[in-house]
C-alpha cells in the first residue's frame, strides 16, 4: 500500500437480499474511495444502506456485485473464511449493541481478536488498551456487571487493541444516553487518532457526523452526497 | 486447517472462556448421555458377568463336561462302556417320589428323588447346613441308606440331621441338611423338594420298576490331557453311535440350555433396550446442541466480527461439546458401574449371578466409545450449521430465522454425519452377539427417525395450507406450526418418541401380567400323579374317593420317548441330521410324553383326518399336535418314528389335533392307537382335581397319606406350589423387563423436557411482543396449550401405532409371549403421557409469564 492509494476503494458496488419477487435492493452502484487516516461519517435516514454499506465495507457481509479493495486486499473475491482472516488485525468494528462476549471478563473480550489473528503479548496489550479507555480496574468484570458506557468503552479497547488500519462504527452511542454518548465519542475520536487508525462511523446524529472529516450521505442505498470539511 | 486457522491451544483457550461450568444450557445433552452411557455401561458389564459365569462355572453348573440322559431306562452295558471311554462316570437317577416320616403314614411330602453313585459330584462341591456330615467327615455323596435333604422336606415333615424318614419302602436316615447343591441349576424346574441318597438306597425304596418315569444321568469328566476336546463333537459321535438310544447330550458349554435360551433373549432384549436409550439419547444430544448454540449466536457472530473462520468457530465449539460430552460419558460409567447391582437384584433367581460392583474394562470402553461417537455424530448437524453461517446472518438471525438449504446441508454434513452414523453402526453390529438383530434394530429407529422427520415437515407444510381459522388464538397456535424456525420438526421427532415410548411400556406390561394370568390359570388340576400302576388304579380311585368324594380323576398312559425321524415314508428326516431345528418344532428336543388313547383327549379337536376305531389292529397310527405338522411341514400319511426305551417305533399319522394348552390337563403332541405302543412297559399318570369344598388341609393330607399307603410306588406333585414358582419366575421376567425397558421411558422423557425448553427459548422472543402488545397471561397460555394440543393430537395416534408395535415386537419376537394388550392402560398411559407434555410446556412459560414485559424486553 502506498500513501496515494486509497485504503477502501468500492466501485459500482451492490447487495441485494432474497430473490425473485422477494429480492430487496440494498445498496445500488456505490462508488467509494477512502484514504487511510480519514475520519467518515455514513449518514442517512433509516433503510437508506448505511449499516449495510458498513457492514460490506467491514467484510460482514459480501457484495452481490461491484469490486471493493480493503487495505490491500480483493473482498469480492473472498469467501466467508477468506474476509474473516481478512478482518484480523487489520479492521476493528464497533456495534450499537456492543456484542461483547458475556462469557468472558472484560480483559478476555479484550484478547480474544489478538488471540484470533495469533499475535504475541495480548494479554499486556489488552490490559494497557483497557487502561487507555479508563478500564484499567475493571478487568475481571464480565460484561453483565458493566454498565452500557463501560461495555461499549471495552467494546472499543477490543477494536483498536490488535491496532487494526481502519475502525468501523455502527451507532456507536445509539445505546447510550447523552452524556455517556458523548464520552464514549470523545474517546473513540482520540484513542483512533492515536492508534493512527481510518475511522468509519455510521449514525444518524448529524452533530456526531460534524466531528468526522468527511460525510458521506445515503438515500435508498445510492450515495446522494459526499463532503469533505 | 487453514493456514489463517487458530491452532487448537487457542481455540481450547476460547473454548474455555466460553464454557460454563454450571453447564446451562447442555444440561439437555449431559443428561441424555448420561442416561445412554450408564445404559450401556450397566448392561455390557452386567451381561458380561453372566457370560463369564456361565462359562467358568459350565462344568460345575452340569456336574461334568458331558452329560447324557435317557428316559426310563439305564443305559446298556454297550452305552456304559462307551461313555466310560470318554472319561470317569457318574452315573444318577432322577424320579418323582414321596417322602414320610419313620412311623406313621399321616403326614407325605412329594419330593425329587435323586440317586447318585459316590464318584458324584464330579466337580464342585456339595455343601451341607454347618459345612459338614453329621459324623465330620466331609460331605459328597451318600453311602448306604444315608439321604441328604432340602430344607423343604425337613420343613414339612418336621425332621433333622440325624432322624430317619420313608422313601417308598427304604428307611433313610437323615445325614444333613443341603445348604448348596452344585448342579441344582442344570436339573430344570423342580417339582418338589430334592432328596439326594446313594443306589443301594434307591434300590431298597422299590421305586424303580419297568415302565416308571425316571430319567437317568450320566455325567463325564474328560480326562485331564484332553480338556482341550471338544465336548460336543464328543457328544455328537457318541449319539451318532446309538442313534435310537434316545440320548440327550449336554456339555459343559451349554449346561442349563433354558437358561441360556433366556440369557440369551435378555441378552438381546437389554441390546435393544442400550441401542433405543441410545437412538433417544442422540435426537436429545441434537436438540442439546441446536439450543446451546442458539443460544450463543450472539457469540458466534461476535467471534466472526473479530476474525473467526468457519473452521475456527467449529473447532471452539467443538472442544466444547468433547468437555461436557467427556464429563458425561465419566458420570455416566460411574452411574452404569454403581447401578449394576441393582438389575442384577432385579434379575436374581433368573440367572446364576449376584454382580457387585465390578469394573468390566470391556464394557466400560465400548459404553464410552458409544457415547462419544452418538455426540460427535449428533452435534455435528448444529455445529456445521453454525460455522456455515456468515456473521451478518447470525446478526439478523432472532428476526429471519437460520435456513437451511437442504442441497447445501447434505454437501457439507454428509460426510461427518454419515461416517459418524457408519462407526455406531458398525460397533453395534460387530459388538451384538445378535448382528441380525442389531442390524435390523438401527434400521427400524432409523426408518422410525425418517418417518417422524418427513412427518413433522408434512405437518408443517399442512398447517400452512390449511385455511386460517377465524379466533386470533388459533390462528397463532397454527402459524407457529410452519412458520419461518417453527420447532415443529423437532418437537415431533421428540414427542413421537417420547409418547411411543410410553406406549411401549404400557403395551409390554399388560401384555406380560395377561401372560401371567393366561400361563398360570387359575383352575387347574390339584395334583398330578406319576407311576400308578395299570393294575393299581382300582386302588388309586378308591383312596381318592373316601378322602375327597366328588373328585374328578383323569388317568393316561404315560410313556416317555424321543422323535427319531419324520415326514414322507420313502424320505423320512432324521432329526439327529438337522443343523438347526425348525422354528416351533420344540417337541424335537429332548424325550417327551407320549401315550395312546381309544378316543379323542378330552380339550382336544381333530383339525383333519379321522380317529381311529375302537378296538383297532391295523398298521400303527399316530395323531399329532397341529401346529408341530406345521412346524414340520407333516401331511396326513407321513410317518413318525419315536425312540421308545431304545427301540424304534414308527406310526403313520391319522389326524392332527389342536391342543388347548391352558387346561393344565394331561396335553400331549402324539397320541398313538393302542397297539402301537401299548404293548411298552409303562404306568399311567393322573390328574386329581378336589371339589371346592374338599380343598382343606385335612383331605389333602388323607389323600396323601392314603396315596403313600395303597401306591408306595407313585408319586404325588403338588400343583400348588409349581404354579406359585411359574408366577414367581414370570413375574420377575416381567420387572426385570420393565426396568430395563424404563432406562428408554427416562431418556425419552429428557429429550420431551429438552424439546420442549428448546421450543420455549425460541418462542420467548415472540411471547414478550405479544405481551408488549397486549395479550394477556390467560391468552398466552391457551396459545401454547393449543398449539401443543394440536401436536399431541397427531401424535398420540401414530405413537400409539408405534409404541404397539415395537412392544409387540418385544412380547412375541422376542419373548414368545402371546400379544394381549391391555387397551384401556395404554390409552390410560398414553392420556397421561400427553398431559406430561402439556404440564411441561405450561410449566416451562410459567417464569416468561411471570415476568413484566419491559423487563424481559431488557433481557432478550
Amino acid at each position: 500500500m502506498t500513501s496515494t492509494s486509497p485504503i477502501i476503494s468500492a466501485r459500482n458496488l451492490t447487495l441485494h437480499l432474497g430473490s425473485g419477487e422477494g429480492r430487496v435492493d440494498i445498496l445500488r452502484g456505490i462508488d467509494l474511495a477512502v484514504d487511510a487516516g480519514e475520519t467518515l461519517a455514513l449518514l442517512g435516514p433509516s433503510g437508506s444502506g448505511k449499516s449495510s454499506l458498513l457492514a460490506v465495507l467491514a467484510g460482514l457481509e459480501r457484495a452481490s456485485g461491484g469490486a471493493l479493495e480493503v487495505a490491500g486486499a480483493d473482498f469480492t473475491a473472498l469467501d466467508e473464511d477468506g474476509l474473516a482472516a481478512a478482518r484480523r488485525g487489520r479492521i476493528g468494528i464497533v456495534l450499537q449493541a456492543f456484542h461483547l462476549l458475556p462469557t468472558m471478563t472484560a480483559l478476555e473480550n479484550v484478547e480474544t481478536p489478538m488471540e484470533l489473528a495469533g499475535m504475541a503479548g495480548a494479554e499486556a496489550r489488552a490490559q494497557a488498551e483497557l487502561a487507555a479507555v479508563g478500564l484499567g480496574h475493571r478487568l475481571n468484570h464480565y460484561p453483565a456487571q458493566l454498565s452500557g458506557g463501560e461495555q461499549q468503552r471495552v467494546a472499543i479497547a477490543r477494536a483498536l487493541a490488535p491496532r487494526p488500519a481502519i475502525l468501523f462504527a455502527d451507532e456507536p452511542t445509539g445505546n447510550l444516553d447523552a452524556a455517556t454518548g458523548a464520552a464514549v465519542a470523545d474517546l473513540l475520536f482520540q484513542r483512533a487518532r492515536e492508534a493512527g487508525a481510518t475511522l468509519i462511523m455510521v449514525t444518524h446524529d448529524e452533530a456526531l457526523a460534524a466531528r468526522c472529516g468527511r460525510v458521506v450521505r445515503l438515500a435508498d442505498g445510492e450515495i446522494v452526497s459526499d463532503s469533505i470539511r | 486447517m487453514s493456514a489463517n486457522s487458530i491452532g487448537w491451544s487457542t481455540a481450547w483457550r476460547l473454548a474455555r472462556r466460553g464454557l460454563d461450568w454450571r453447564f446451562r444450557g447442555l444440561r439437555l445433552l449431559l443428561v441424555c448421555l448420561v442416561l445412554g452411557t450408564a445404559a450401556l455401561a450397566a448392561i455390557g458389564t452386567l451381561t458380561g458377568a453372566i457370560e463369564r459365569e456361565l462359562t467358568s462355572r459350565g462344568r460345575i453348573l452340569l456336574g461334568g463336561d458331558l452329560q447324557f440322559t435317557l428316559a426310563q431306562r439305564a443305559a446298556s452295558d454297550a452305552e456304559m462302556a462307551a461313555m466310560r471311554a470318554l472319561g470317569t462316570v457318574s452315573a444318577g437317577t432322577r424320579l418323582q417320589a414321596m417322602a414320610r416320616p419313620a412311623q406313621g403314614d399321616d403326614v407325605a411330602v412329594p419330593v425329587e428323588l435323586k440317586a447318585v453313585d459316590t464318584r458324584w459330584p464330579l466337580y464342585g462341591a456339595l455343601t451341607l447346613e454347618g459345612g459338614r456330615e453329621s459324623d465330620g467327615r466331609r460331605a459328597g455323596a451318600p453311602t448306604g441308606m444315608t439321604a441328604w435333604i432340602a430344607p423343604g422336606v425337613a420343613d414339612r415333615l418336621d425332621v433333622t440331621t440325624g432322624g430317619k424318614l420313608r422313601i417308598g419302602d427304604a428307611l433313610l436316615t437323615i445325614g444333613g441338611v443341603i445348604a448348596d447343591e452344585p448342579d441344582r441349576l442344570s436339573e430344570g424346574f423342580s417339582l418338589g423338594p430334592t432328596v439326594i441318597v446313594s443306589p443301594e438306597a434307591l434300590a431298597a425304596s422299590g421305586l424303580v420298576q419297568p415302565g416308571s418315569m425316571i430319567r437317568t444321568k450320566y455325567r463325564i469328566r474328560l480326562p485331564t490331557g484332553s480338556a482341550a476336546a471338544d465336548p460336543q463333537a464328543l457328544a455328537d459321535a457318541f449319539t451318532a453311535r446309538f442313534p435310537v438310544a434316545g440320548f440327550e447330550a449336554r456339555t459343559r458349554d451349554k449346561a442349563s440350555p433354558g437358561l441360556d435360551r433366556f440369557v440369551g433373549r435378555m441378552g438381546q432384549f437389554l441390546v435393544l433396550v442400550a441401542l433405543a436409550a441410545l437412538s433417544i439419547a442422540g435426537i436429545g444430544i441434537g436438540n442439546g446442541v441446536s439450543s446451546y448454540l442458539e443460544a450463543r449466536r450472539g457469540s458466534i457472530a461476535t467471534l466472526k466480527i473479530l476474525g473467526a473462520e468457519s473452521g475456527d468457530i467449529a473447532r471452539i465449539y467443538l472442544l466444547q461439546m468433547a468437555v461436557a460430552s467427556a464429563i458425561a460419558i465419566a458420570a455416566g460409567l460411574l452411574i452404569g458401574v454403581a447401578t449394576t447391582p441393582l438389575l442384577s437384584r432385579a434379575l436374581s433367581g433368573l440367572l446364576p449371578v449376584e454382580a457387585g460392583v465390578v469394573i468390566d474394562a470391556k464394557a466400560l470402553l465400548l459404553a464410552a466409545a458409544y457415547g462419544a461417537l452418538i455426540a460427535l455424530t449428533f452435534a455435528a448437524p448444529p455445529l456445521i450449521r453454525a460455522r456455515d453461517f456468515p456473521a451478518m446472518a447470525l446478526m439478523r438471525a432472532r428476526v429471519s430465522p437460520l435456513r437451511t438449504r437442504w442441497r447445501a446441508a447434505i454437501r457439507s454434513m454428509g460426510l461427518p454425519v454419515g461416517l459418524g452414523l457408519a462407526g455406531i453402526a458398525a460397533l453395534a453390529i460387530a459388538t451384538a452377539p445378535q448382528k441380525e438383530l442389531a442390524a435390523g434394530f438401527l434400521g427400524g429407529a432409523a426408518a422410525l427417525f425418517g418417518l417422524l422427520a418427513a412427518l413433522g415437515l408434512g405437518l408443517a407444510r399442512l398447517a400452512a395450507r390449511l385455511p386460517r381459522p377465524h379466533g386470533a388464538i388459533a390462528r397463532m397456535a397454527l402459524a407457529n406450526l410452519h412458520r419461518p424456525g417453527a420447532q415443529t420438526g423437532a418437537l415431533v421427532v421428540a414427542l413421537g418418541f417420547g409418547l411411543s415410548a410410553f406406549v411401549l411400556l404400557a403395551a409390554v406390561e399388560t401384555s406380560l401380567d395377561a401372560n401371567i394370568a393366561r400361563r398360570v390359570p387359575d383352575r387347574a388340576p390339584d395334583y398330578f400323579v406319576l407311576d400308578v400302576p395299570r393294575d393299581g388304579v382300582a386302588r388309586f380311585e378308591t383312596v381318592v374317593e373316601r378322602a375327597a368324594p366328588g373328585a374328578t380323576i383323569r388317568t393316561v398312559p404315560a410313556l416317555r420317548g424321543t422323535i427319531v425321524a419324520y415326514g414322507p415314508q420313502d424320505r423320512m428326516v432324521r432329526v439327529a441330521d438337522l443343523k438347526e431345528l425348525p422354528e416351533n418344532a420344540w417337541a424335537l428336543r429332548g424325550d417327551r410324553g407320549l401315550t395312546y388313547a381309544e378316543t379323542v383327549p378330552e380339550g382336544n379337536t381333530l383339525t383333519a383326518g379321522k380317529w381311529w376305531p375302537k378296538d383297532y389292529a391295523g398298521e400303527p397310527l399316530v395323531s399329532v399336535d397341529a401346529d408341530l405338522g406345521k412346524a414340520l411341514n407333516l401331511k396326513l400319511g407321513d410317518r413318525i418314528t419315536v425312540g421308545l426305551l431304545g427301540v424304534e417305533r414308527t406310526a403313520t399319522i391319522a389326524s392332527f389335533r389342536q391342543i388347548d394348552w391352558e387346561n393344565m390337563g394331561f396335553n400331549y403332541v402324539l397320541v398313538f392307537s393302542p397297539n402301537a405302543i401299548a404293548d411298552a412297559p409303562h404306568n399311567l399318570a393322573a390328574t386329581i382335581e378336589l371339589p371346592r369344598a374338599a380343598k382343606t388341609p385335612g383331605v389333602r393330607r388323607a389323600i396323601l397319606s392314603g396315596l403313600v399307603r395303597a401306591l408306595p410306588s407313585s408319586s404325588v406333585v403338588e400343583i400348588g406350589p409349581v404354579l406359585n414358582q411359574a408366577r414367581d419366575i414370570l413375574s420377575q421376567m416381567g420387572t426385570a423387563i420393565l426396568a430395563a425397558a424404563s432406562v428408554a421411558i427416562l431418556a425419552g422423557m429428557a429429550v420431551l423436557a429438552g424439546a420442549i425448553a428448546a421450543a420455549r427459548e425460541r418462542r420467548q422472543y415472540d411471547n414478550v411482543i405479544l405481551r408488549v402488545l397486549g395479550a394477556s397471561r390467560r391468552q398466552l397460555l391457551t396459545l401454547i396449550l393449543a398449539e401443543y394440543a394440536l401436536l399431541c393430537a397427531v401424535l398420540a395416534a401414530i405413537a400409539l401405532v408405534l409404541g404397539c408395535g415395537a412392544g409387540w415386537l418385544v412380547i412375541v419376537r422376542l419373548f414368545d409371549f402371546a400379544w394381549m394388550p391391555g387397551w384401556t392402560r395404554i390409552l390410560a398411559v398414553l392420556g397421561a403421557g400427553v398431559t406430561l407434555v402439556l404440564l411441561l410446556a405450561l410449566a416451562g412459560s410459567l417464569g416468561l409469564l411471570r415476568t413484566r414485559p419491559a423487563q424481559a424486553l431488557r433481557e432478550l
